[in-house]
């Protein structure tokens, strides 16, 4: 942890430094017009959508910053993540109600897609500054007004046509503004589609319809009304990450394994459906002049979910490991496998054979199953749709008062009790007659007549058909509070503001299923996991005159842990992950800003330090031939950063933004590990060595240069983003304390024993990605139609069509070799990892936008 | 607020015409008669190029005693009934077939094949260029491995064989035709490879033991245990072999006497039966 210290410290030495809380609206006018459209329509389509790619992105966005009100607009296309967090560390609120899931702390910034000209409106604020609503997270805060009469008046209809995750998207909005009898209408509906035909990447298709309706009433100058519905019914068929391996024979890094022929005709095997319909209920009211009161209730009920194919037979994955060619060459050169030159060209041959042999056979799973029917056996292919659904309610209340000239006092509650029903059903048996509601990983470990292998001892050996429930089928409860308190004052030259809070937070499980592992604690109630949380920040603005100014933060939060990450086997169980604890978060930040006629410029150095924190993940175990559910508690990660935005005003419409970061997030020592076999139920201790494992899905070395011209009303821009550091998130598997025993006995890769009498290995490097250039330009004309703005905008993105740049991926679960019954390890001709599973950036793509006010 | 009435309408408009995109996909015609798995272009051959299996393995003799391994040059084709798969996860990377003449082992590089290759499913098989050999000196089709008889490619084995007719029967001991009683004296070019009937057989094990387990309480090689089967067999030697990973390895070994049915295969002289599901042990 020191040497981090001393790292930012001498990078704050080194360079002249950070940020700056300049006034806001110095900054409006820096966000072009031709970027109204555009902010979301880069990320939407990124943003918190795919559970299966990196959905972290955090839609920072403080106008105060250079740097951060650039960014997640320009470097979305490589999924960057503001300082490498999780979105579980940016809080989103709406008219002050706080929204982020209660379940795992991440704000899902599709439920609010479409919306476009809805969600202009919003005050996001980075770490350490002070605001009317919250105090600020490790990743910043962001609160959207959903009010009828701050929206935009008048009529416009945006026309768009991309070749990305959508093709086609209208989108119409109307706001009346104020009437005289106090009203306000506000209401926007759009359409965003592409099929099988058109979307970028083959085999995905979208179909999401979006509305947003607002109505606010004033009386008087106290008070004010505003009840705001919205929600985005959508049905989107997902993309896979493969290996390079797998890109390599499909000459195709978009290539995706989720989809396959029937009957000729493709078909998506992983959909998601998705409807969240929202209603929030603001109360303004105006105490005095200068003290106000904002309160919001809000209710959301959403239908999330997502199907899967799978299988009690052969893996029908195109791109399953023993279907590659590396399964039966080693390729690697490792020594180990095999060599078996006629069966890697048969493998070959057959995935360059045509788009048949590298995409899902639903044909053969669909002959199968018929096969299976007439032995009375169950179908081993069928889709499952495993089901999210989330009933939330909340209450929020903030109070500001402006005490004097000088300062500001503000405080809020808010209240919020969630359910989430998980289940799983069958969406589709693939002509099979039924299946059987049993554990058929545990049927080998126990006999199939032994009530163990039953899913549900309630209805044991129940026939599943179409629409049943299946495996699983719980509720997670949650309920929190919390209250903070905000106190800023301007003392000469400086702004310094000081927060706090307090919250908690109660969990519980509710299982509807009696499964036979666990028969005792699976059914009905778990116990009430009970946190009680809080923190404080605190900051500092010292203008050093002449449009210098230096900033400075400190903050210190313990944070309850999310219910996503307390329970250790939810499917199955109740029984809550053991050293579940408060994450412990210190963080701080510095830095230096110039504002002058002719340059703004922030430059910050961060870091952070987290610790106590626990992890959860669930991987398929092939040794065990079970699913292993994995707590890491105990977690420790240190994180650093210097962040540089620069805008030169160069002419009076020429200007050029630089934008930089250069950072680090990565676990520090070791940490215990909990997992459970769910073909045993059994639970097992070991230590997982994470030391030095950095955050993954991310670019943390980032630089880039914008040119923006504007004359005559055209507007120009040309934009070069360079990514690096680049790691694919690790799997534990290989840096478990018992796998390194395991290795040890075998004399397998160097591993030994320490001198505290630990197993460990030093031989095991985290994956990593490619970074890269990649260049975008925007050309864009604002016209007068009818007296009228029409705005035209054509953006190019990755004009040198870059397709090598890794947004994502991760380590894949699995080893290089396979264990015998009497504990000796027999290598395999393919390496896992060798292989981790990787994501690219799109190549050359394109949007046009038409808007016209009227 | 006309505007706004507009605007209501739109959005409720738009809510109930929502449709879903994703087809409501069904079990297109056809996919029986012309199933999508082995090579519906293979024709079936008549007369001399059909061969079966006891002409086969006689052709073959010495090299499937000498556990060698031949490339099979003529233009033949088997045309033979699956009768043991890995449904049970007891046969692995295997199938056995048989016709009236005999039975034998194909080996293919594949697991979880028995819903595309259900019992009592007749296939045809082209052997030209694929190979002939023993191990321990019982008959295989497969690839050549090592110098011996090893698996072939699930590639290569789609490419050469065509489903033919469907099961008659769901059940596994029924579909098979030509199930004969387990007698020693037949020899193992008769037996191996068929599916044989033990009646009235008691299966060693004593007290509380199950019939694979991997607790180290019975010796296992290549993952299986072998059990002795003791009635009168007139073989000196027959075990019941069964994988630690099959379905029924935790089932307890039944204390009095029972039926078993399996594919019968030998090595080195020792019998070994192979159950395929659980139902192939039925206890009197």
């Amino acid at each position: 942890m020191k040497k981090e210290f001393l790292l930012l410290a001498l990078a704050l030495m080194a360079a002249p430094q950070l940020l700056a809380q300049s006034p806001k609206d110095a900054e409006t006018d820096s966000i072009p017009d031709e970027h109204e459209g555009m902010d979301f329509t880069m990320t939407e389509s990124q943003l918190g959508e795919d559970d299966d790619m990196t959905n972290d992105v955090i839609q920072v966005g403080s106008a105060s910053n250079v740097y951060t009100s650039n960014i997640n607009y320009t470097w979305s296309a490589a999924r960057f993540k503001f300082r490498a967090l999780d979105n579980k560390y940016n809080d989103v609120y709406l008219n002050g109600m706080q929204v982020n899931n209660a379940e795992n702390g991440r704000f899902q910034f599709s439920n609010i897609g479409g919306i476009n000209d809805a969600t202009r409106n919003r005050d996001a604020v980075n770490p350490f500054e002070d605001n009317t609503f919250s105090m600020s997270s490790l990743g910043g805060s962001t609160n959207y007004d959903f009010r009828a009469g701050n929206m935009a008046t008048g009529q416009k209809i945006t026309l768009s046509g991309c070749n990305r995750n959508y093709t086609l998207r209208a989108m119409y909005s109307y706001g009346s503004g104020w009437t005289k009898k106090g009203w306000a209408v506000y209401g926007t509906v759009g359409y965003r589609w592409s099929n099988m035909g058109t979307a970028y990447v083959d085999g995905t298709f979208y179909n999401s319809l979006s509305y947003f309706l607002a109505i606010q009433k004033k009386w008087g100058e106290k008070h004010m009304l505003n009840l705001a519905t919205w929600g985005n019914p959508t049905e989107r068929a997902q993309q896979g990450a493969s290996t390079d391996e797998a890109y390599w024979l499909a000459n195709d890094r978009q290539y995706n394994p989720y989809w396959g022929y029937q009957d000729g005709k493709k078909r998506a095997s992983r959909i998601v459906n998705d409807f969240a319909p929202s209603v929030l209920l603001t109360w303004d009211y105006k105490i005095k002049d200068d003290m106000k009161l904002v309160t919001s209730a809000f209710f959301k009920y959403q239908k999330y979910s997502s199907t899967k194919l799978n299988y009690n037979g052969t893996n029908p994955a195109p791109d399953y490991w023993k279907n590659f060619p590396s399964y039966y060459y080693d390729v690697w050169e490792t020594g180990t496998g095999e060599k078996d030159y006629d069966a890697w060209k048969s493998a070959y041959d057959y995935w360059k054979s045509g788009p048949e042999a590298r995409q899902i056979r639903f044909d053969d799973l669909y002959f199968a199953n018929s096969q299976l029917n007439k032995s009375k056996s169950d179908a081993i292919y069928y889709i499952q749709n495993r089901h999210n659904d989330q009933m939330t309610v909340g209450l929020s209340s903030n109070f500001n008062w402006n005490i004097d000239k000088t300062s500001k006092l503000s405080a809020g509650l808010q209240l919020n009790t969630n359910t989430g029903y998980h289940y799983q059903t069958m969406k589709d048996l693939l002509g099979g007659e039924y299946f059987h509601n049993v554990n058929t990983y545990a049927i080998g470990t126990y006999p199939d007549t032994d009530p163990r292998v039953q899913y549900d001892l309630n209805n044991p050996n129940k026939r599943i058909h179409v629409g049943d429930r299946f495996g699983y089928d719980y509720n997670i409860n949650v309920q929190k509070f919390n209250v903070y308190a905000q106190y800023s004052k301007d003392m000469g030259r400086a702004h310094s503001f000081i927060t706090g809070r307090i919250g908690g937070s109660r969990m519980w499980r509710d299982g509807h299923m009696r499964n036979g592992l666990f028969a005792d604690n699976s059914y009905g109630k778990s116990g009430v996991g009970s946190f009680l949380d809080g923190g404080f920040k605190m900051g500092s603005t010292v203008n050093l005159g002449k449009g210098h100014a230096v900033t400075m933060g400190v903050g210190l939060e313990a944070k309850a842990p999310n219910a996503k990450d307390a329970f250790i086997n939810p499917e199955m169980c109740n029984d809550f992950v053991t050293n579940l604890k408060n994450q412990k978060l210190v963080s701080a930040e510095l830095g230096y800003a110039i504002n002058n006629s002719w340059l703004r410029l922030n430059l910050n150095g961060y870091f952070y330090h987290t610790y106590q924190g626990t992890e959860w993940q669930c991987y398929f175990d092939d040794n065990e031939a079970s699913f292993t559910y994995v707590s890491m508690s105990n977690v420790t990660r240190n994180a650093y950063g210097v962040e540089l935005g620069a805008k030169f005003k160069v002419t009076s419409n020429f200007d050029i933004v630089a934008l930089g970061t250069y950072s680090d997030s990565k676990y520090i020592g070791e940490t215990d590990v909990n997992y459970m076999l769910s073909n045993k139920g059994t639970m097992e201790y070991s230590r997982c060595y994470m030391d030095g494992v950095h955050e993954g899905g991310t670019p943390m070395a980032v630089a880039s240069l914008a040119l923006n011209y504007r004359v005559k009303g055209w507007f120009l821009n040309l934009t070069g983003n360079y990514y690096d550091r680049i790691f694919m998130s690790a799997t534990p598997v290989t840096r478990l304390e018992s796998v390194y025993e395991l290795w040890y006995k075998n004399n397998y890769r160097n591993a030994y024993i320490d001198e505290n009498g630990r197993y460990r290995c030093d031989d095991v490097s985290q994956a990593r990605g490619n970074g890269g250039f990649m260049l975008d330009a925007s050309i864009g004309k604002q016209f007068k139609v009818a007296k009228r703005p029409l705005s035209v905008n054509l953006q190019l993105c990755n004009l040198t069509n870059n397709r090598g740049i890794t947004t994502g991926g991760y380590e894949q679960s699995r080893s290089n070799y396979s264990v015998g019954t009497d504990g000796t390890i027999s290598g395999r001709t393919y390496n896992f990892e060798k292989n981790p599973k990787k994501y690219y950036a799109q190549g050359f793509n394109f949007m046009l936008n038409v808007n016209y006010r009227f | 607020m006309k505007k706004s009435n507009i605007l209501f309408a739109l959005v409720l408009g738009a809510v109930s015409f929502t449709s879903c995109m994703d087809e409501d996909w069904k079990t297109h015609e056809g996919i029986i008669d012309n199933p999508p798995y082995g090579n519906n272009k293979i024709a079936v051959a008549e007369g001399s190029k059909v061969m079966t299996i006891g002409q086969l393995k006689s052709q073959y003799a010495s090299v499937i005693s000498a556990n060698g391994c031949q490339q099979i040059t003529d233009d033949v084709q088997l045309q033979v009934a699956v009768n043991g798969n890995d449904q049970g996860g007891n046969i692995y990377k295997q199938l056995s077939v048989q016709d009236a003449t005999g039975g034998i082992i194909v080996g293919i590089n594949a697991t979880d094949q028995f819903a595309f290759m259900p019992v009592g499913q007749k296939v045809l098989i082209n052997l030209k260029g694929a190979y002939i050999g023993g191990y321990g000196q019982m008959a295989q089709i497969g690839a050549l491995y090592n110098d011996g008889i090893g698996r072939m490619d699930l590639n290569d084995w789609k490419g050469r064989m065509r489903i033919l007719t469907q099961p008659e029967s769901a059940d596994s001991v029924a579909a098979v035709a030509d199930t004969v009683d387990f007698d020693g004296n037949m020899g193992t070019d008769k037996l191996c490879g068929r599916i044989v009937r033990l009646k009235d057989v008691t299966i060693s094990g004593t007290g509380t033991q199950t019939l694979a387990p991997d607790d180290g309480s019975v010796p296992l090689t290549s993952n299986c245990a072998n059990r002795d089967i003791k009635g009168a067999l007139n073989s000196t030697k027959i075990v019941l072999r069964t994988s630690t990973f099959s379905d029924f390895a935790t089932r307890a070994i039944p204390e009095g006497k029972v039926t078993i049915y399996g594919v019968c295969t030998a090595f080195r002289g020792t019998y070994q039966i192979l159950m395929r599901t659980n139902s192939d042990l039925i206890e009197q």
